[in-house]
């Protein structure tokens, strides 16, 4: 990939004009929305990332039927190549759009295929901040740039929040924790010659280089394969005991994923449910009523519920009119957000209510029965609509930056390897380490250089 | 007595330490009239605590003083009694010099520098007011009533404000032990709008060396060839060399010291200045790493016509008693006689977030601060700090914009810049690993960084910049030279290379990529090709270009990007606290900070892209609607 990379750079250097100098990358399509999904490329290197994929070089303002293929050749799909140079563009770039076949698989490996020849992934709102950089939006339009940016971040925070729980976090802070250990080592060395420490030999700086990267190998295939990260718009159902929440997560899974009883708090633990909804990946929370239990299992239920809920795109707050609770109020005293809740009423078909939209909000409110799917189809509809909206920064585009630090990692773990194998200076592994902890900063937060001697002062006792 | 000094200046400096002294000749040199105040003239120039100049980080920063034809490393040349190479084993970024200086010597190298220069005075006197027009200095009152008029003023005040001596529980105000600190200035200073905090640092007692036996000591000789500190100096100008030698604490010692601690001033809380965690005092080290059995102590000569002895390693600030015990309970210092008490100093020091780069007040116009009063401590950070306030001070008057090198130019910059963007809580010390750009911030190229911009700015003298060009010349002749030379596999150059080298050409190759093998050096290649050997200076110079070569291209990159972020500028009134999106942590730290351009604000701790973009599209906005 380094290779590829600094081609790319010299495409870069050789172009100039605008305000940055390398090429962005994203998908442009919401997930699995329609039959078409596009990635657009902006950059220097756009035209070249084009050639390389679909090994010709497109012509300005044609739209051309071509084969999509990674770098090792393989097909990936068919679809259309545009090429709008420029500067007349919407970026004032150059800017190729790919149009493929919308599944999330195809866009991955087609984003992917963009990345390895050289683009990176672009930022919330980065091709809207070239388009007003190279004087392509006006002031009105840059307000919802910045309102743009600041929405996004959130999303992209919460996602990125979502993908870190758990499992993967751990082995991300494990792998942090190693890279720090040893560059405490090999910094101190640099920094402290005269002291009287015990400074990691030669040998022993590969060994545990070699053990955090066959670590990063093991992570990086799983985390390939999907199994740590979630993806999808991530949607909650909350509510009280027995208000009928995991009917309804049944009825929206189609099958019989949850225990559903009569008995209040039957749903101790948070159940997750993917599917699609109309093409569209949905992750579907079910939580354990909340409400004060002196059953400690409820209890430990109920914290998982609302931290399901905090990390959440959206809440579906579903309640029973017969209960005599204000649901608004009972919603707020919950905590949750107003502009990601919709208000669900349950039971129409012991109301008689006539079920379907109710009133618009905020926060919306949709009368259903979960019992006998009455109103479902309103639900499904209005959540296609909120879950379509959704901008390219969510858990999918969380979990492709993800790897895409973890595929810095590697190779600058590589190249520290190799500095070492090649009897280079120390200060050149120091520096690869360096780009390797930089490159995980991205997940984890950057680490500063003060901090890393701080945790040498707490460790070697050093000074004069 | 209140009179007015007939004279104008366009700088004053007040203090004659580290910076003050490099802040004189700095402005001096720019051109500017420059006074310096000064306690006492025979202290201009002095080592008030170790007797050594360089070190690994701190050696970078004075070739960069050096490649500003700055004083540091020409005294230290001239004061040098022992000198050695730190890191030697490594590569050349991390490669170090450091010289034990005779203290007479260096005050005499730097006093007669200081004479020397065209363009500055001198006086004795104490400053105690500073004279301030609306929001502008405009120049300083001594002790004696006389005022001085400038429009630019540094203040290089060091330990001196509200400067506060403990030896024990005993307490006593000065600015350096003997000599009293300045409170006057201190409490006009406090009035102003600036945050205040205080530090601490500490000394070890001095020894005499007659009472010591070096016998059983560990003899630590200089390096040979001896070093040389300046660019342009040469080991001829050294004084006789001497060697320093090493001894250790031992258990008795650390018992010592702990049942001392109730008399300490560290550990009753009678100190409340933050101590540096890179070098703490006996007493913390025996504390906090109480599973070591011993510690290093070097025992460095304080110059050759005084028999003072300056054991690194054991600074304390323990009561009298306690100090002759635990440096009696010392190998080798079994009959010590101590000639001047260890002791611990509390000080004030000013926020450096309220600086610009230019180390220019922020509340203050024409007001500079350099040296221990940003929060430093060390010779080379204060003499840094104070050789760029010099120059700023002097641009200001002369109408012209501030310089301030980057983080990617200079340790100065780097150290300059944290200063600035983050503050600090304990006295800040250079390191190699404050600089992300370690591999192209050497004490080899600081001349290839810094001279020809030096002499651009007006501070480096055209004799320097002469010898510089020609030097410069020889490596680029060389490296292209080197560039132009094909080695094709097969081809009899290559086997001559092979030959000497002992490994395999299996590419089509140049000369200078050759040059990146680790096994390969530039005089093997040379001769093989049959080329004239360079001096060695450019001959080393192409060799590390080559062999750093895939490293900084890649750190250009990186670099590139920050360079144009810094050309888009943050408007100063951009209100963070209505940005939306950035998190209020940021916003309270953007809106401290308040950071020139965006590459500067890329470098607030937790800092996001997102926030980076926030910050651009509403500079832009501003702007379009200003």
């Amino acid at each position: 990939m380094a290779a590829k990379r600094s081609a790319s750079a010299d495409e870069a250097g050789a172009r100039g004009g605008g305000l940055e100098h390398d090429t962005i990358a994203a998908i442009a399509t919401p997930p699995g929305r329609g039959g078409i999904g596009i990635v657009r490329v902006s950059g220097p290197a756009a035209t070249t990332i084009a050639e390389r994929i679909t090994g010709t070089r497109p012509t300005p303002r044609h739209a051309a039927l071509v084969e999509f293929r990674d770098a090792d050749d393989g097909l990936i799909d068919r679809g259309i190549v545009l090429h709008f140079a420029r500067p007349a563009s919407f970026t004032g770039e150059d800017v190729i759009e790919f149009h493929g076949h919308g599944g999330p698989v195809v866009m991955d490996l087609l984003l992917a295929a963009c990345l390895s020849f050289g683009a990176r992934m672009a930022r919330a709102g980065e091709f809207s901040e070239r388009a007003f950089g190279n004087g392509k939006i006006d002031l009105v339009q840059a307000e919802a740039i910045a309102d743009l940016i600041a929405s996004t971040s959130q999303a992209g925070a919460r996602s990125a929040m979502r993908s870190l729980a758990g499992e993967f976090s751990r082995h991300i802070e494990a792998l942090a924790a190693a890279i720090v250990d040893l560059r405490l080592y090999v910094e101190a060395a640099i920094d402290f010659p005269e002291e009287e420490v015990d400074f990691l030999a030669e040998g022993e700086v590969g060994a545990r280089l070699d053990a955090i990267a066959a670590d990063l190998g093991r992570l990086r295939r799983t985390a390939n394969q999907g199994a740590l990260l979630t993806e999808g718009f991530e949607l909650v159902i909350a509510g009280r005991p027995n208000a009928g929440k995991s009917s309804l997560l049944n009825r929206l899974a189609r099958h019989e994923r949850a225990i559903v009883t009569e008995v209040p708090g039957t749903t101790r633990d948070v159940l997750i449910e993917r599917i699609e909804l109309g093409g569209l990946p949905l992750v579907i929370v079910d939580t354990a009523g909340l409400r004060a239990s002196p059953d400690r299992v409820e209890q430990e239920g109920v914290r998982r519920a609302r931290a399901a809920v905090a990390g959440a795109d959206h809440v579906l707050f579903l309640f029973d009119p017969q209960v005599s609770e204000d649901p608004l109020s009972a919603a707020k005293a919950e905590g949750l957000n107003m502009g990601r809740l919709t208000l669900v009423e349950n039971k129409a078909d012991l109301s008689g209510l006539r079920v379907g939209w109710v009133r618009d909000g905020p926060p919306p409110v949709v009368r259903i029965s979960a019992l006998t799917g009455a109103g479902i189809d309103a639900l499904e509809q209005h959540l296609k609509r909120i879950a379509g909206y959704r901008d390219d920064e969510g858990g999918f585009s969380a979990r492709r930056r993800h790897l895409a630090a973890l595929a810095q990692v590697a190779e600058a773990l590589t190249a520290a390897r190799q500095a070492m194998d090649e009897g280079r200076s120390g200060e050149l592994v120091a520096e690869d380490l360096r780009r390797a902890h930089d490159a995980l900063g991205e997940i984890v937060g950057a680490v500063t250089s003060d901090a890393l001697l701080g945790e040498i002062f707490g460790r070697f006792c050093i000074g004069k | 007595m209140a009179m007015q000094f007939p004279d104008t200046f366009d700088v004053i400096v007040i203090g004659g330490g580290h910076a003050g002294t490099e802040a004189a000749a700095a402005a001096a040199r720019m051109g500017a009239s420059t006074l310096l105040l000064t306690m006492s003239v025979e202290t201009i120039g002095a080592m008030s605590c170790n007797p050594a100049i360089g070190g690994i980080g701190k050696s970078h920063l004075v070739r960069e003083i050096d490649a500003l034809d700055g004083v540091m490393a020409r005294a230290t040349d001239r004061a040098g009694i022992q000198f050695r190479v730190l890191n030697g084993s490594k590569g050349p970024a991390v490669r170090a010099t450091r010289a034990q200086a005779d203290r007479v010597l260096y005050r005499q190298a730097v006093r007669e520098a200081l004479e020397h220069t065209p363009n500055l005075k001198i006086f004795q006197q104490s400053v105690v007011d500073l004279v301030i027009d609306a929001d502008h200095v405009a120049g300083v009152i001594t002790q004696m009533g006389l005022t001085f008029r400038a429009p630019a003023v540094v203040l290089t005040t060091g330990t001196f404000l509200g400067g506060r001596i403990h030896v024990g529980l005993e307490q006593q105000p000065g600015g350096r032990a003997g000599d009293p600190p300045s409170n006057a200035l201190a409490e006009r200073l406090r009035a102003l709008p600036l945050r205040v905090d205080r530090l601490k640092t500490g000394t070890p007692p001095r020894i005499d060396g007659r009472s010591v036996d070096f016998s059983v000591m560990e003899v630590q000789p200089g390096d040979e060839p001896v070093p040389v500190m300046s660019l342009i100096g040469s080991a001829e100008e050294h004084p006789q060399q001497v060697p320093c030698h090493i001894t250790h604490t031992n258990a008795r010692t650390h018992e010592i010291i702990r049942a001392g601690l109730d008399r300490s001033p560290l550990y009753t809380g009678v100190i409340e200045g933050t101590g540096p965690r890179y070098c703490p005092s006996i007493e913390d080290k025996v504390v906090r790493f109480e599973g070591k059995q011993s510690h290093q102590v070097f025992v460095e000569p304080e110059g050759l016509t005084t028999p003072e002895l300056y054991p690194n390693g054991i600074s304390t600030s323990l009561p009298f008693d306690v100090q002759l015990a635990l440096v009696r309970s010392i190998k080798g210092f079994e009959q010590a006689h101590i000639t001047r008490p260890g002791y611990a100093i509390e000080y004030d020091f000013f926020d450096p977030r309220d600086l610009y780069h230019s180390l220019e007040t922020r509340v203050i116009e024409g007001l500079f601060f350099a040296g221990q009063i940003n929060g430093t401590t060390g010779y080379e950070e204060a003499a840094a700090q104070g050789l760029l306030a010099g120059i700023n001070a002097a641009r200001k008057v002369a109408g012209q914009p501030s310089w301030c090198p980057r983080r990617d130019e200079a340790y100065l910059g780097v150290l300059v810049d944290d200063l600035v963007s983050r503050g600090t809580n304990e006295p800040y010390r250079m390191f190699t690993s404050r600089a992300e750009f370690r591999l192209r911030l050497r004490e080899d190229n600081a001349d290839l960084r810094l001279t020809a911009i030096g002499h651009e700015l007006g501070v480096v003298s055209d004799g320097r910049m002469g010898a510089f060009l020609t030097k410069a010349r020889a490596i680029d002749d060389l490296r292209e030279r080197l560039r132009t030379i094909r080695v094709a596999p097969g081809s009899a150059t290559a086997l001559s290379v092979e030959h000497a080298l002992g490994e395999r050409i299996s590419k089509d190759t140049d000369a200078f990529t050759l040059l990146r093998r680790p096994a390969l050096h530039i005089d093997a290649l040379c001769r093989v090709l049959n080329l004239p050997l360079a001096a060695l200076d450019v001959a080393q110079q192409v060799e590390i270009m080559s062999k750093y070569d895939g490293y900084i291209a890649r750190q250009d990159e990186e670099i590139a990007r920050i360079r144009r972020h810094e050309q888009l500028m943050l408007p100063v009134d951009l209100d963070y606290a209505r940005i939306d999106g950035l998190s209020s942590e940021l916003k309270q730290k953007l809106t401290h900070a308040r950071p020139e351009n965006l590459a500067r604000a890329a470098h607030i701790p937790g800092i996001t892209p997102a926030a980076l973009s926030l910050l651009l599209v509403h500079a832009r906005k501003h702007q379009a609607s200003a």
